[in-house]
């Protein structure tokens, strides 16, 4: 029997219109790719090839099943329940009710401000972090900080004192440390972060000791714009962007959506709705509230994915660029050589846009101070200031940090370096100063001190390391937000390793004789805490009686911020006259430049042991556990390479096949052979030259890249073993194997770019390029996984009409808006008849049928809308439902065969506009980055289980542990799954996850590892598994799982609003057998019920609620579809908002989660503007 | 032809039959004594470190049972008194202090380590029970764990198999009674009806209004028209689907 294959929808070719796609692959059309798609779980060693297979199969089976009767009957002999203990609290702890969480408000500290939390904790230890809503600068939590509550029971966590990597006593360290200290004559490296404690500790340490100097450094914050702000506006003035009063966004390469925060993101998506923040606005009369976004960039970055207009250039022309705006501000002069014609016309288009009003432009923090001086330049002239777009803020007190610079030159005088920056300074190694010494040069005879939580390469080469304790551990406080808003930090556990806080080593050396806290005396008050609450009283709260101050340390406590204390405005100094040398534009793909990018994994190095961040797709490229030189299609043709890229792979075998964990390893069965992007992805390695330094690494295409232009992540390749030289075909590569700087999740991980970095901050021009000829690289990425491809998925509009032509008329805003739900196959099939019948088939007692129907719940009808104009892709989400739902990794040899686990797929496609005219292969992947009026566009599209009313996948399962309930969710009963995947293989949305291995009890990350059975290493009861959710189940092996919209937080909503109809009948004094309840009684209130992708979400994209209450927020974008009309009649759904569509709508699932289609406003004046977003409108 | 098969062996298949049929009753009536919860927990007594007795507390000295699971109507989780609860009475030179069957308690808050209770009450790990859920609806201690007020060393009463949740789960009538009864275990129906003339009336109008036929001093008929009325007034619907408790 041969399986009925669905044939993709294919697009004529020489059609006009947009071209969508996810991978070179796709966008080639290769074979290979279509083979891989049409399974769900793409294996190769799940194919039986032949004869001989199937009988070997066969007899392997029978053989296994003779062994395991005869075990069980050995097995029987103990069937008895073994004894359990409940083992209470001695006494009662504050707060604490068992199998309830408590939630206390904290702060997580970081370059751009302390991020506002609150951290819910079962029984004492801390499960989830989610966004302080309370406080104004609260807006989601990123992915990064999302998954630092991993990093605090990390195993790998430092937990010794060391001494040049060996591992001492706490006394001998605590007299090493005295020691080292003792002349006063030692700098201290800090974070970038702020805090008033610390300031006052500073002010104390100067005091005591008067050679004592202090320095702040973090590898990837951004000097340059620092140094800027610092020249204009004062010392530690930081400038942030209020983004409800800017209007046109001109980013330079800042991705301030992400990694570069300029301020509060939260007023920047309210206005990238047509309906405004509430959703509250007609969405045709969008004018007044949309906001346009312009956007400058080298590679693509997910600020540059929301952009209405995204151009390529260089980095080394983003300063010519910056002239060229400088001159039409009439603060600057012209460039001295011009830009090609489109790209001067963009410009100007772009000027006069932001000219017009609420204009800003926003320059990435790591160009040079003076690119940033002009910009602040432009930005005077454009009103920005005078507008309140931009603001100077600084602190009342502040630590007279240092900078780098100053450390080379002070280095001289300093005997002990302490460095106590969350960075990674002897990895990183960074050139220093005037001349060519790197940090390591300037600190090779002095006493290092490192405070850090990972035994990273500066633990390990540091006189003395003090194991450091995670800030869910520490005391603390900071500032949040635009404003500046005092937040503090407080534990949620004591030390779980025995790490010293970042407080109390300061206190310690503000000693006499210098003695660190020992946390192991639970009773002993840390004097971090006396530090932070005498601060507070004396500077945040002063005065008061003995009593009012306890309160207000306790209100500080429970809401974690002091609004009233804050930063304060600072006034602009004299304006600099910087000028901007310009610099070559690259030409030669084999002399590109080269950006030394932030990570949205591992951001600057230091979450390169987090598991979490490590196998969370890149939100662009969609690759897990690596980093990779980015180029363009165009400069990888150039360079010989994009042919082995996106041409057919030679190898005939999966590229897990040397590895031993599988016999049969052939890809696929058919003469064709794997394209590049499938399990056989080898990417091919360049030879990367800067200056006298040089770095072997894989190569990606990547689309929406400037040409010559290559990108390389910072923060892989800390540590290699014996394991690394698997991931390469063809020559073994020259490495050293060395361990000791990273755990088991972040070895073996990608390559080194510091090495290459030097001196430059951000880029280098003029490096040299060549490929490798005879070494390749595996690499996982899941781009292609579960895919959908080929239908109107992510659907876009635009404020501007259509072009009309032969087939359509021109569309304009209104009409647009109203065929939403018109795209793609929706435009003319006509939705498939669901045989679901609505009534149940529940039976009583005596065989009357229950008056029961399918979806007869009349308090909850949950349901989700996404809304596909403020998504950026960025992932927090999907990091958020693997915290929530106790999701775990698998690890990049699994990731590869596409098992991941992630129950959100973050969709991304690329699409750009094709003329008439062009053959297909004359266009193919060429997108020159000339062409700034032929836009590439960008977008995301998130896919969860999307809880259809008649779902596709219930009907299929044998054992019916896959259901429907009767408030719309389609739930998973894990214990009953036997794992046939019948479901998963009959999801048209590919939402099914299926848990191959015991990837909760067996540790993934370890070499072959998983394949070991019962020999494997476990990982059970490891300090991990203290962060799973309670309230949820930890899958084993063979059970298939999928998102259940956070069933755990519905189920407590719903007995929460049971408990208050209990406490009203309780507070009414009457009898309860007087009361009666309705519906309405039992219903949650609107708004109250959130799920873990919602709350994370700093777009605010995600909307959940109750179909039912007709208060919910969720009613202003969905509704729920009429039961009794028939079929065909609401094939449309009733849904309120004109931008919300159904995926696949034509198959008739009925889905319960919605889209809510992207609305792009782009600059009528620009060229090809009429181009900008037509993803999916000319699609049939 | 030879006769290939002697005489005998014209009873063999009605032998094999008759042994398979032995043992396959053999086998379910094993199987249903050893391996049902019915068989494996009831009666499940085991010792305690401190040999507790309910029936002096609750019966005799007239604690409520929230008394010391404190939490029962917030969490989902019926917690077990910490220490100092219990030294709330047994305080040194208190009630009893000088018992020794009271020792571990004093042992527990001087070394700090706590008491260590046996579980009576398991629901396995993929079965998300919430006692608050239940208790604010008009569900009684009892249903689930017996007279516990009548233990002297508290056991498994019943077998809180999926069947007997389940039972309920369709049925709530029988077990449904009013809040304010929830924690008193010697409830019953037809008495309280007896005292509350307005409930008694609400329960009345119920069943001429539903065409019931039910008899109020009769113990199962008056909790039944209770339990119907309880049902319908407060909307109570018991769900049936695996996510009730499966998650």
């Amino acid at each position: 029997m041969s399986k009925r294959k669905w044939h993709h929808p294919e697009v004529p070719a020489e059609e006009r219109g947009t071209k969508v796609w996810r991978s070179a692959g796709e966008l080639e059309d290769t074979p290979g790719l279509r083979q891989w798609v049409d399974r769900e779980f793409p294996r190769a060693a799940e194919v039986m090839r032949d004869e001989d297979d199937r009988e070997n199969t066969r007899r392997d089976f029978l053989k296994l099943m003779g062994a395991s009767t005869a075990l069980a009957g050995l097995g029987l002999a103990s069937c008895r329940r073994p004894e359990s203990l409940i083992v209470p609290f001695l006494d009662s702890v504050e707060w604490t009710i068992p199998g309830k969480p408590t939630y206390y408000a904290t702060s997580m500290p970081s370059a751009t401000g302390a991020i506002p939390l609150v951290a819910a904790n079962y029984e004492g230890r801390p499960t989830k972090l989610e966004p302080n809503k309370q406080n104004p600068s609260a807006n989601g939590v990123s992915s990064m900080t999302q998954a630092s509550i991993l990093g605090l029971y990390d195993p790998a966590r430092s937990r010794y004192f060391l001494e040049n990597g060996k591992s001492i006593g706490r006394g001998d360290a605590v007299k090493k440390l005295g020691e080292y200290t003792k002349s006063g004559n030692f700098g201290i490296v800090f974070g970038e972060d702020d805090s008033l404690t610390r300031t006052d500790l500073i002010a104390k340490i100067k005091a005591k000791h008067a050679g004592a100097k202090f320095y702040a450094y973090e590898a990837l914050a951004g000097a340059g714009k620092k140094a800027s702000d610092a020249g204009i506006f004062g010392k530690h003035a930081v400038v942030k962007a209020d983004f409800a009063k800017a209007g046109k966004i001109l980013s330079l390469d800042c991705d301030f959506l992400e990694l570069d925060n300029q301020g509060n993101t939260k007023a920047f998506f309210d206005r990238r709705r047509p309906e405004g923040a509430g959703y509250n606005e007609d969405p045709v009369a969008y004018e007044k509230q949309l906001n346009r976004l312009y956007c400058v960039e080298p590679t693509y970055s997910v600020t540059g994915g929301m952009a209405d207009h995204r151009a390529p250039l260089a980095p080394s022309q983003i300063g010519k660029f910056i002239s060229l705006l400088a001159s039409y501000a009439g603060v600057g002069t012209a460039p001295a050589t011009s830009f090609s014609d489109t790209k001067t016309k963009w410009a100007k288009a772009c000027y006069e846009d932001l000219k017009a009003g609420g204009g800003v432009v926003l320059l990435g923090s790591r160009y040079a101070k003076e690119l940033h001086d002009v910009v602040y330049k432009i930005n005077e002239a454009l009103g920005a200031y005078s507008a309140g777009v931009l603001t100077a803020r600084k602190g009342k007190q502040h630590a007279d940090l240092g900078t780098m610079e100053d450390f080379a030159n002070d280095a001289g005088s300093l005997e002990t370096v302490i460095l106590m920056t969350a960075a990674n300074p002897v990895y990183e190694n960074p050139i220093l100063g005037s001349g060519d010494q790197t940090f390591t040069d300037f600190v090779a005879d002095k006493k290092l001190i490192h405070w850090g939580d990972q035994t990273n390469a500066t633990a390990n080469a540091a006189s003395l390391h003090i194991p450091a304790a995670h800030y869910l551990e520490s005391w603390g406080d900071g500032f949040s937000g635009n404003e500046g808003v005092y937040t503090v930090v407080q534990p949620m556990i004591l030390p779980l390793y025995g790490g010293i806080q970042e407080l109390e080593l300061l206190v310690a050396l503000t000693q006499d004789k210098v003695d660190l806290h020992d946390s192991s005396d639970a009773n002993a008050v840390s004097p971090a805490y006396d530090a932070v609450k005498g601060v507070f009283e004396a500077q945040v709260k002063p005065g008061g009686s003995a009593a009012a101050k306890l309160d207000n340390w306790n209100t500080l406590l429970r809401t974690g911020f002091n609004a009233e204390f804050k930063y304060e405005a600072a006034s602009a100094g004299a304006a600099p006259s910087s000028t901007i040398k310009e610099e070559v534009e690259p030409t030669d793909a084999s002399k590109p430049d080269i950006v030394f990018a932030t990570d949205y994994s591992v951001l600057d190095g230091r979450y390169v042991n987090n598991a979490w961040l490590q196998e969370a797709p890149d939100p662009i490229s969609k690759l897990t556990w690596d980093n990779a030189v980015y180029m363009s299609p165009k400069t990888a043709k150039d360079l010989g390479l994009y042919e082995d890229i996106v041409e057919l792979e030679k190898e005939e075998k999966a590229w897990w096949a040397n590895l031993g964990i599988a016999t049969d390893v052939g890809v696929k069965t058919t003469p064709v052979s794997e394209d590049g992007e499938g399990p056989s992805l080898f990417g091919p390695m360049v030879n990367v030259k800067v200056g006298d330094q040089s770095l072997e690494a894989v190569v990606i295409v990547a689309f929406g890249m400037a040409d010559n232009v290559v990108s390389l992540p910072l923060g892989y390749g800390q540590g290699y073993d014996k394991h690394w030289k698997e991931n390469f075909i063809g020559n073994d590569p020259d490495y050293d194997i060395n361990t000791a700087n990273v755990s088991s999740v972040g070895v073996n991980a990608g390559f080194n770019g510091y090495a290459l970095r030097g001196g430059s901050d951000y880029y280098a021009g003029g490096i040299s390029i060549e490929k490798v000829a005879d070494r390749r690289y595996k690499l996982a990425r899941t781009q292609e996984h579960h895919s959908m491809y080929g239908r109107a998925l992510a659907r876009e509009i635009s404020t501007m009409p259509t072009e009309p032509d032969g087939h359509d008329h021109q569309k304009d805003y209104k009409e647009q808006l109203a065929t939403v739900r018109k795209h793609g196959m929706d435009s003319h099939a006509p939705q498939n008849v669901d045989q679901y019948k609505p009534v149940g088939n529940a039976k009583d007692k005596d065989g009357n049928k229950i008056d029961r129907e399918h979806l007869w719940d009349k308090s909850h009808q949950w349901a989700m809308s996404i809304d596909l104009s403020t998504c950026t892709g960025c992932s927090a989400c999907l990091v958020a439902c693997q915290a929530e739902n106790n999701i775990p990794v698998v690890g990049k040899v699994q990731v590869a065969m596409g098992r991941e686990m992630h129950w959100i797929r973050m969709d991304r496609y690329f699409a750009e506009y094709q003329d008439h005219g062009h053959s297909e292969g004359e266009h193919k992947a060429t997108n020159p980055s000339e062409d700034w009026d032929k836009p590439l566009e960008m977008i995301p599209n998130p896919v969860a289980c999307v809880q259809c009313e008649s779902a596709p996948c219930e009907t299929v399962c044998p054992v019916n542990a896959t259901v429907h309930t009767e408030d719309g969710l389609n739930t998973m009963a894990y214990n009953r799954c036997i794992g046939t995947r019948y479901c998963a293989n009959n999801c048209p949305y590919k939402a099914r996850r299926f848990n191959f291995f015991d990837y909760n009890k067996r540790n993934p990350l370890l070499h072959k590892n998983l394949y070991k059975g019962p020999f494997g290493e476990k990982q059970e009861g490891d300090a991990k598994s203290l962060q799973r959710n309670p309230n949820v189940s930890v899958r084993m092996r063979g059970v298939m799982e999928k998102c259940t919209y956070c069933v755990q937080r519905l189920q407590s909503a719903k007995i929460d609003a049971k408990l208050s109809v209990k406490r009203g009948v309780q507070k009414s004094g009457k009898p309860s057998t007087e009361f009666k309840v309705d519906h309405e009684m039992l219903m949650s209130p609107a708004n109250s019920v959130t799920v873990a992708c919602q709350d994370a979400c700093s777009a605010g994209a995600i909307m959940f609620g109750n179909l039912l209450n007709k208060k919910d927020d969720i009613q202003k974008t969905k509704a729920l579809r009429d039961e009794d009309q028939d079929l065909p009649a609401h094939v449309q759904g009733e849904f309120k908002n004109p931008r919300t569509y159904d995926l696949l709508n034509y198959i008739g699932t009925r889905p319960r989660t919605s889209y809510m289609a992207r609305v792009k406003n782009p600059n009528p004046a620009m060229e090809g503007a009429t181009n900008v977003g037509r993803a999916t409108i000319n699609m049939h | 032809m030879a006769n290939y098969f002697p005489r005998w062996t014209n009873l063999v298949p009605l032998k094999i039959a008759v042994c398979i049929g032995a043992l396959a009753i053999g086998v379910v009536t094993a199987f249903t004594y050893y391996a049902t919860p019915k068989a494996q927990r009831v009666g499940y007594m085991p010792d305690q470190p401190i040999p507790y007795d309910h029936e002096l507390h609750v019966t005799q000295l007239g604690l409520d049972c929230r008394h010391c699971h404190s939490f029962v109507e917030k969490s989902g989780h019926a917690n077990v008194p910490t220490a100092n609860t219990c030294a709330n009475c047994h305080v040194k030179g208190g009630i009893k202090s000088d018992s020794e069957r009271l020792a571990p308690l004093f042992d527990a808050i001087e070394s700090g380590k706590p008491i260590k209770w046996v579980r009576v009450h398991k629901a396995p790990d993929y079965v998300f029970f919430n006692h608050s859920a239940h208790l604010g609806r008009g569900i009684s201690c009892i249903e689930c764990h017996g007279q516990v007020d009548e233990m002297r060393v508290v056991y498994h009463a019943k077998n809180l198999s999926m069947g007997m949740c389940i039972e309920c789960h369709r049925n709530p009538e029988d077990a449904l009674r009013p809040l304010e009864e929830v924690f008193n275990l010697k409830y019953s129906a037809a008495d309280y009806l007896k005292k509350n003339q307005s409930a008694a009336d609400q329960v009345t109008a119920y069943m001429s209004a539903n065409n019931l036929d039910l008899e109020l001093d009769d113990k199962g008929d008056a909790q039944k028209a209770m339990g119907l009325m309880l049902k319908d007034h407060w909307n109570v619907q018991p769900k049936e689907s695996c996510f009730t408790c499966h998650r």
